[in-house]
């Protein structure tokens, strides 16, 4: 699962995730610190995220609202995966519908969130830039996070560079979120390494974009009787 | 076993090896029910030969809680088992016991654990009822919140495995030394190994009902799910690790996985069923009930090859179901919603409710099921867009937007999604929760702007196991 083990982590963090410290308040300070870095230096640990939601469960007196939100913010960075469902899983049920006498931002802040996932997850990439435009709080969601916009749009990439041979610049430019024609030949170019011709972005072959015809062989050797033979074997004797 | 050559080897090498290692369970087990009858006496004997109190307690420790006992019932219920785990774990030196009888450890942890789910839900339950009537219960736990704690509940857990060293016994089992060697004075105890060994099946299913799945699974590194497992005599046990392993996969949408262990499980029960106890027997149908809702989940996310009988118990019991979700769409999310719901393990959350704010609870069941439901909506046009792909090898986006009713850029979602999802984690013989990524579908497509290109894997004939079931057949 992509996120759950980064080289990043530090020894110190390995240790409070493995062991019985996991379940101490205390690791919550450095697991927030933790979740900082990640913020900033780009990159995602949502096993030791898990670790510190936990912990939130088990106390919520301790519970830091922007830190949930950071933290799924960063598992949804990670679509298409389960990281972001695991995550939602750990939070208290009130929080995943909102309640009415709720005081919290939280609740909303998650739901928005889910919103933005469901876009991810469904790749309706148009929609989700659409959405995350639409609101100033979506923006303030993200705004933790170094190069959200930068990371998601190269994830996206990827993932058409999986299904795509070629893609029509108009339909790219509305997936990437970009302005014009202009920056989507600039970041297919220069970041993906792609060609533009005649207003078609072209993607290079890989094992996925193919869809190569295959045959499902069966291979018969002697040991898929070994069994059969060894009992007439016995038998016989 | 088996080797095909798309990058298929694995999963049918797996079932095959799956299926001797079943073989071997059934012998196995059938050998132990005999076994067991001689081992009766002993047991008898050596129980009167200990103190009656203590032993009392233990038994009592085993002794399943009536669903409807009073709240004052299930409180000193709660404080039985913190003195008696205080006086097993923190007497000075191991405490000179053996348990009562083979199944003992297992009762024990089970109930225990069945004492703190039904205690949480229950909980919860009257503070979202908020209702007058039940004013003084509501009042007596408010007062008590660490009663039937989640905290105390995994210290037990935790501390057991502690003390018999179990993981460091496992961990030289698995490396074919002596485990003993590792047990230290605790762990040599056959009391304190099997307590030891159960409380790592227990903290799978309390990471479970807490929603924590990947650390479920995470739990049983140091166990190979195989023949050699220590707990198979314990028919209750070995299912009980079962369905929650495989529910966890479900969750972590490792729906193959998923599927082999239900279906590993149901096989072996299938099996076993003539010469089980029966009253072993009874407690294990709803559970089984229960994994054939889930292995109907799971197929509908990844179609695959189920084997003959689990096939057709699944039709008998889920037939009508299953050919709805299959079909996808809209239609099928409320049967997804009640196959969850009766299949999924009973969910809590781990601290007191508000009491004051009845409206403010809400029913974990709801909240993980909301979430699973996200993924559902999230595929359910896959059998759609599958169903007509298979009919062509090229196909005009356009115009299949136009056969489907749908916007063009819906319908690239659609293909996107339904692509993405064909990669899927797959075991490999590593812990439960590593894998390789690997291709499950045999319907493959590509697009060229708004040509899809489409190939299915063609399917050889596969002689090799219907000789096999023959030439078997012909011995019986």
């Amino acid at each position: 699962m992509s996120g759950e083990d980064p080289q990043e982590r530090p020894q110190e963090i390995r240790n409070i995730i493995n062991g019985l410290e996991r379940y101490n308040p205390e690791a919550a300070s450095v697991l927030e610190a933790y979740v900082s870095q990640q913020c900033e230096e780009k990159f995602c640990d949502c096993n030791a995220n898990r670790a510190l939601l936990k912990l939130y469960q088990l106390n919520p007196d301790r519970l830091k609202d922007e830190v949930v939100s950071n933290i799924l913010v960063k598992a949804m960075t990670q679509f298409p995966s389960p990281q972001f469902d695991l995550a939602l899983h750990l939070l208290p049920p009130s929080l995943s519908s909102p309640t009415p006498n709720s005081t919290s931002e939280l609740p909303e802040a998650v739901a928005h969130l889910r919103t933005l996932n469901t876009q991810l997850e469904g790749a309706q990439y148009a929609r989700f830039w659409a959405t995350l435009e639409s609101d100033d709080l979506y923006a303030d969601l993200v705004a933790d996070i170094a190069g959200f916009e930068d990371v998601i749009r190269v994830r996206i990439a990827q993932l058409i560079s999986q299904s795509y041979r070629e893609v029509n610049v108009g339909v790219l430019e509305n997936w990437l979120g970009l302005d014009d024609e202009e920056e989507v030949k600039k970041f297919v170019t220069e970041t993906c390494g792609w060609k533009v011709a005649d207003g078609l972005v072209h993607i290079p072959k890989n094992a996925e974009n193919e869809a190569k015809k295959t045959e499902i062989r069966e291979d018969v050797n002697i040991d898929m009787f070994s069994r059969i033979i060894k009992r007439s074997w016995e038998e016989a004797a | 076993m088996s080797n095909f050559q798309n990058g298929m080897a694995p999963l049918r090498a797996m079932e095959d090896d799956s299926d001797v290692e079943e073989e071997a369970l059934v012998a196995d087990y059938k050998e132990q029910v005999q076994y067991e009858d001689l081992d009766d006496e002993p047991a008898v004997l050596s129980m009167a030969q200990q103190t009656d109190d203590i032993q009392s307690r233990l038994a009592q420790a085993a002794q399943p809680l009536d669903f409807s006992a009073p709240l004052e019932i299930k409180f000193s219920s709660y404080d039985q088992y913190c003195s008696l785990f205080h006086f097993i774990l923190n007497s000075e030196g191991p405490v000179d016991l053996e348990p009562p009888s083979y199944y003992w450890a297992w009762d024990v942890i089970d109930e225990f654990i069945y004492q703190f789910n039904s205690f949480s839900s229950y909980r919860s339950r009257l503070a979202r009822q908020g209702s007058e009537e039940k004013s003084q219960e509501i009042q007596m736990l408010r007062e008590n919140p660490n009663t039937w704690g989640c905290y105390s509940v995994l210290n037990v857990l935790y501390s057991l495995i502690q003390r018999s060293q179990i993981q460091e016994q496992l961990a030289a089992m698995k490396r074919n030394e002596d485990p003993m060697a590792a047990a230290g004075d605790y762990g040599s105890k056959n009391l304190y190994r099997m307590l030891g060994y159960f409380s790592i099946i227990g903290l799978l299913r309390v990471h479970c009902l807490l929603g924590d799945f990947s650390l479920a699974l995470k739990t049983l590194d140091a166990i190979e799910l195989n023949k050699k497992a220590m707990f198979a005599r314990v028919m209750a046990a070995h299912f009980t690790t079962y369905y929650y392993v495989g529910f966890s996969y479900m969750m972590m949408r490792r729906y193959g996985d998923a599927i082999r262990m239900f279906s590993h499980i149901l096989v072996y029960v299938s099996r076993t069923k003539n010469f089980q106890k029966s009253a072993q027997y009874d407690s294990i149908t709803k559970k089984n009930e229960q994994m054939y809702a889930l292995i109907a989940i799971c197929v509908a996310f990844h179609p695959t090859r189920l084997d003959d009988t689990i096939h057709t118990a699944l039709r008998e019991k889920y037939g009508d179901q299953l050919l709805k979700l299959q079909k996808g769409g809209p239609d099928s999310l409320p049967i997804f919603e009640e196959l969850f719901r009766t299949a999924c393990p009973k969910f809590i959350s781990p601290v007191p409710p508000n009491f004051d704010d009845p409206e403010s609870n809400v029913d974990p069941i709801e909240h993980h099921l909301s979430i699973f439901m996200d993924e559902v909506k999230t595929n359910m046009f896959s059998p759609t867009v599958k169903s007509y792909l298979r009919l062509y090898t090229t196909m005009d986006l356009k115009k299949l937007a136009g056969f489907l009713d749908v916007e063009s850029e819906e319908l690239r979602s659609w293909l996107l999604v339904n692509k993405q999802r064909t990669k899927q984690l797959r075991w490999n013989d590593q812990t439960l929760l590593e894998g390789e990524l690997v291709n499950v579908s045999d319907l493959d497509y590509a697009m060229s702007g708004d040509l899809i290109h489409i190939s299915e894997a063609k399917v050889g004939r596969k002689l090799v196991d219907w000789y096999l079931r023959n030439l078997s057949r012909t011995y019986a």
